[in-house]
């Protein structure tokens, strides 16, 4: 449900637009291991939102004026860097500067927000007073708030910052993913690669007393091949991304991430049609589990729950899902793509077990969410930058670790299809009606992968699915992505390998 | 400072550090959003805001930067930035700017009285439509109304000489419902855009249509895996248009990551397919009198009667592809470089009335929603998660949910054998009704 007036139709290059947002650029980041706010020595960090805690403290009390009960000032600054490459060409560089403060007033169930690129006092107090009207209760001023800085254990470590990186190096990470991919077959026509980084600081001030401060590093690569050859084309796609320093090109080689997407390509140039109707699916593992991201995780996000309409709407401790079937939400994960060290209202990150054998034990909440719902907050208020309200949002989210070996899984299947990657998908989170396009899958006959079928998208129903779930593997892994729901956020996904029983495809050939 | 001098001053502080060319964006904006719910205010949101937009160019190479700080000091350090970032990029020839001094004339795309009419009246609309939808017995929650307004002005200059500025604003307000009846649930949203406040089509209508979409998906079945006609109403308009937008996308072209790449001149349509993209069309969500990167923006047809016309160019591509700019710099705001994009978007009108191409369909699905990313502009495929009504003897039987429905461009674009006379042109992007004789559905 989107209402912008400014927001056509989604593009295809909309979407790698929005992709990169999600995950972007750097300069000059100190390290994110020392999180003392004094610390900025790069010249790009120089006035950053450094806004002292005495107009802090005002800011609260003015947004609390006019008889809020929860206020929240949230100070950000975003420094970024994007480069792209493609036909072999550097085409563009993008460097990027943000700023700003969000001012949001709780008064009961209603939210009153207003935010300003401006970093004045006059400015961040006129923000203050325009999102304090929500609340109609004059004269009922709060008590002043006295804000006391905390200091939280960090789950991002670095070991090359991303400040300390020549733009050389950059470049170089690029060229070689680049010739990877083309070098990996003479019907890899074209390849592109996108670079991003960023490093974003926060503070986070409330009138619970609350005063945080941090700065997340954050790297996105996606490479892109296209393949040319039997009468068709295919752009395979590859993707990674960590809160981490320049190591994560020691750790994950971007040859090998170029190889995988190039093989994609070449694969997908022999797919036949694929069937149509309902199946069994085996889904390999890693960014497949965007499937349950989409179909159970935005339903278990507790904003549609508090309204009463979401497809989970009074089901806790009841059983919803296959016994084999655990599902979990984990901002906390080293160095992930979802991870923060607390989210951008201040909560904790921590492991939530979403469902537990089946059984439904919590809801992703944030702050509003978990008042509303009387839960626990869950560390899941997010918030895409100062400009957005926080709500509630997935982190690092999976299918946890299994027993049966993925190979059984498959050899056990006597027909349907083998999903190795996913693109993307979307759910209604009131029906639980959702959708998945396929990259790259397979046919499966009498246990066997077979021949490879063309893009298909998969639907279902969230309930259906997760008591169609009857295999779960013991080789989880995960993958980076972005979120959208009105605002875009960067998660992973993950899952082992799994199997799904009788979920309808949607192929261009009937049985 | 005025946004014309401040443009002016940029450049030639580009200029001075060392750009051989440089453009600079600048927008500023207002937005208000608020959100109702079960009667009750639950949002209020807004802002003013603006930012920076800096392309600069060293020896061919081109960079970026931008800048929500408007001070003389970020934003002279924006620039350098730029011009350092740049002289790491590869040199082409058609890295250039424009230097069209003209712009299109284009009507109602500012309407002053948006940000007089008081906050009251625009609560009351939410307020309204949301009563109105839940007024229907078997619509059992609101899942919330809202209003939204914007405001912006974009100034863009370049050293080339070219200067334009341009002011449009834009309102929509509009209500999602669910209906229930046992353990079904079934969800239905409308709203509706406009450029004028006073052209904002009346709550019940709106509140009409959300409502009978959530209710008339109750009860709804599954069909047998088959191949059958497919009507597309005018709200699955994307599920083809988006596939089309993305394979007449320039660059993809050039680069051969379309499957119209090597299609020009040549006929990829059934005779009744006309498609045109309009950036002058007046009081037109996606109007504007110059592109994102102050290019005159024109009237074009894309598709006539099935035979394919051409591409969409910004000006970088455009001389790559040794043509000339068409007029479709897409920008996302000040943030982001000019990419290519259309403006209004629509497969223009036939003469079939709706209710008669149903009529003329013996057995098949009227398809009111499709999911899924629609027509692969890369080569061509589709297959979506699908649900609307079925036709049975030129009547609807009854609706259906949780069905596929698959084919390719062509089978599509060839298969489209009625286009209804129904063409609204309530977002960028919109088509009448129209029928593809036989796609394959998958279900039970």
């Amino acid at each position: 449900m989107t209402f912008h007036p400014w927001d056509a139709d989604i593009r295809r290059r909309k979407f790698l637009e929005l992709s990169l947002k999600g995950g972007a650029i750097i300069a000059a980041a100190p390290s994110v291991l020392s999180q003392f706010w004094a610390c900025r020595t790069s010249p790009e960090a120089a006035g950053t939102a450094a806004v002292d805690p005495g107009l802090l403290e005002k800011a609260v009390a003015k947004a609390l004026d006019k008889g809020g009960d929860f206020a929240d000032v949230y100070v950000e600054h975003r420094v970024s860097r994007s480069i792209l490459l493609e036909e072999g060409k550097y085409r563009s560089a993008v460097f990027g500067i943000s700023q700003g403060v969000g001012v949001r007033v709780l008064a009961g169930d209603k939210t009153g927000f207003a935010y300003t690129d401006e970093l004045a006092e006059v400015k961040i107090l006129r923000a203050a007073e325009v999102a304090s009207a929500i609340a109609q209760a004059p004269g009922a001023s709060a008590p002043a708030v006295a804000l006391k800085e905390e200091r939280r254990p960090s789950y991002i470590t670095v070991k090359v910052p991303l400040g300390d990186v020549a733009d050389a190096k950059r470049l170089e990470v690029m060229m070689r993913a680049h010739q990877a991919a083309l070098d990996y077959d003479k019907r890899i026509t074209m390849a592109s690669v996108d670079y991003y980084d960023e490093v974003r600081s926060r503070t986070i001030a409330n009138s619970e007393g609350l005063l945080l401060r941090d700065e997340l590093p954050l790297l996105f690569f996606i490479v892109q091949a296209l393949g040319v050859g039997n009468g068709t084309s295919h752009m395979g796609r590859e993707r990674l991304s960590r809160h981490a320093g320049f190591e994560m090109f020691d750790e994950v080689k971007p040859e090998d991430l170029a190889r995988a997407c190039a093989r994609e390509s070449i694969a997908m140039l022999e797919a036949k049609d694929a069937p149509a109707g309902k199946m069994d699916v085996v889904m390999q593992n890693g960014w497949g589990g965007v499937l349950v991201h989409e179909a159970v995780g935005h339903p278990l996000e507790a904003d549609n729950i508090a309204k009463k309409i979401g497809a989970f709407t009074g089901k806790l401790g009841q059983k919803v899902a296959s016994p084999v079937f655990t599902m979990v939400d984990d901002g906390s994960l080293p160095n992930f793509r979802g991870t923060t060290n607390f989210d951008d209202e201040g909560t904790p990150m921590k492991r939530n077990v979403l469902i537990r054998e089946g059984v439904l034990e919590k809801y992703m909440t944030d702050i509003l969410s978990a008042r509303q719902i009387k839960a626990e907050r869950t560390g899941n208020g997010r918030r895409e930058s100062f400009r957005y309200i926080p709500i509630p949002r997935m982190t690092n989210t999976f299918i946890d670790t299994g027993k049966d070996k993925p190979d059984d899984i498959l050899a056990s299947t006597k027909s349907g299809i083998y999903v190795q990657s996913l693109s993307g998908g979307s759910v209604n989170p009131v029906t639980g009606m959702f959708n998945f396009t396929c990259r790259e899958a397979y046919l499966v006959e009498d246990g066997k992968k077979t021949a490879p079928v063309k893009g298909a998208t998969l639907i279902g129903n969230c309930l259906e699915v997760i008591r169609g779930i009857d295999a779960v593997g013991d080789d989880l892994d995960f993958g980076p992505g972005i979120c959208g729901k009105g605002q875009a956020a960067e998660v992973t996904a993950g899952q082992p390998t799994v199997r799904i029983r009788g979920i309808n495809v949607g192929g261009t050939r009937g049985r | 400072m005025d946004n014309k001098i401040l443009a002016d001053e940029l450049i030639r502080t580009c200029l001075k550090k060392g750009a051989d060319a440089a453009e600079i964006y600048l927008e500023s904006g207002r937005q208000l959003s608020l959100e109702v719910r079960n009667g009750e205010v639950e949002t209020v949101e807004e802002a003013a805001t603006g930012g920076a937009g800096i392309r600069v160019f060293v020896q061919g190479k081109m960079a970026f930067a931008h800048s929500n700080d408007l001070s003389e000091v970020a934003l002279e350090n924006a620039a350098v930035r730029a011009i350092d970032f740049a002289k790491s990029m590869t040199s082409d020839p058609s890295n250039v700017l424009p230097d069209d001094k003209t712009s299109a004339e284009v009507e109602g795309l500012f309407d002053p009285e948006i940000a007089k009419i008081p906050l009251e009246t625009k609560l009351g609309l939410a307020k309204a439509v949301e009563k109105e939808a839940l007024k229907d017995p078997r619509v059992t929650k609101s899942a919330g109304a809202r209003y939204g307004e914007g405001e912006e002005e974009v100034v863009i200059a370049n050293s080339n000489g070219l200067l334009k500025t341009a002011r449009s604003a834009a309102c929509s307000y509009g209500v999602s419902v669910v209906a229930e009846k046992g353990e079904q649930k079934s969800s239905g949203g409308k709203s509706c855009s406009r450029r004028f406040f006073a052209d904002l089509k009346k709550p019940g209508e709106i509140a009409a249509e959300a409502s009978q979409k959530a209710v008339s998906m109750l009860d709804s079945k599954t069909v047998k895996t088959q191949r059958a006609a497919v009507i597309f109403h005018p709200d699955v308009a994307g599920a083809l248009l988006g596939g089309i937008i993305g394979a007449i996308h320039g660059e993809r072209v050039l680069q051969g990551a379309s499957f119209l790449a090597k299609r020009l001149d040549q006929k990829i349509a059934s005779d009744l397919v006309t498609i045109v993209d309009d950036g002058t069309m007046p009081k037109g969500l996606g109007s504007a009198p110059f592109d994102g990167e102050g290019v005159t923006t024109a009237k074009r047809v894309i598709i006539d009667k099935g035979v394919l016309k051409g591409f969409l160019y910004n000006t970088i591509v455009a001389r790559r592809a040794g043509v000339q700019s068409t007029g479709n710099a897409s920008r996302g705001g000040f943030r982001s470089l000019p990419g290519i994009g259309p403006h209004n978007f629509y497969l223009a009108a036939g003469a079939s009335k709706p209710e008669d191409i149903v009529k003329a369909t013996k057995v098949g699905l009227l398809l009111k929603e499709v999911t899924g990313y629609g027509i692969n502009p890369v080569n061509g495929q589709f297959s979506g998660g699908a649900a609307g009504f079925w036709v049975e003897n030129g009547k609807i039987s009854f609706p259906v949910k949780g069905l596929t429905i698959a084919g390719t461009a062509e089978e599509i674009l060839f298969g489209i054998d009625f286009v209804g006379s129904d063409l609204e042109l309530e977002r960028g992007t919109a088509a009448p009704t129209f029928r593809v004789k036989v796609l394959q559905i998958g279900g039970e």
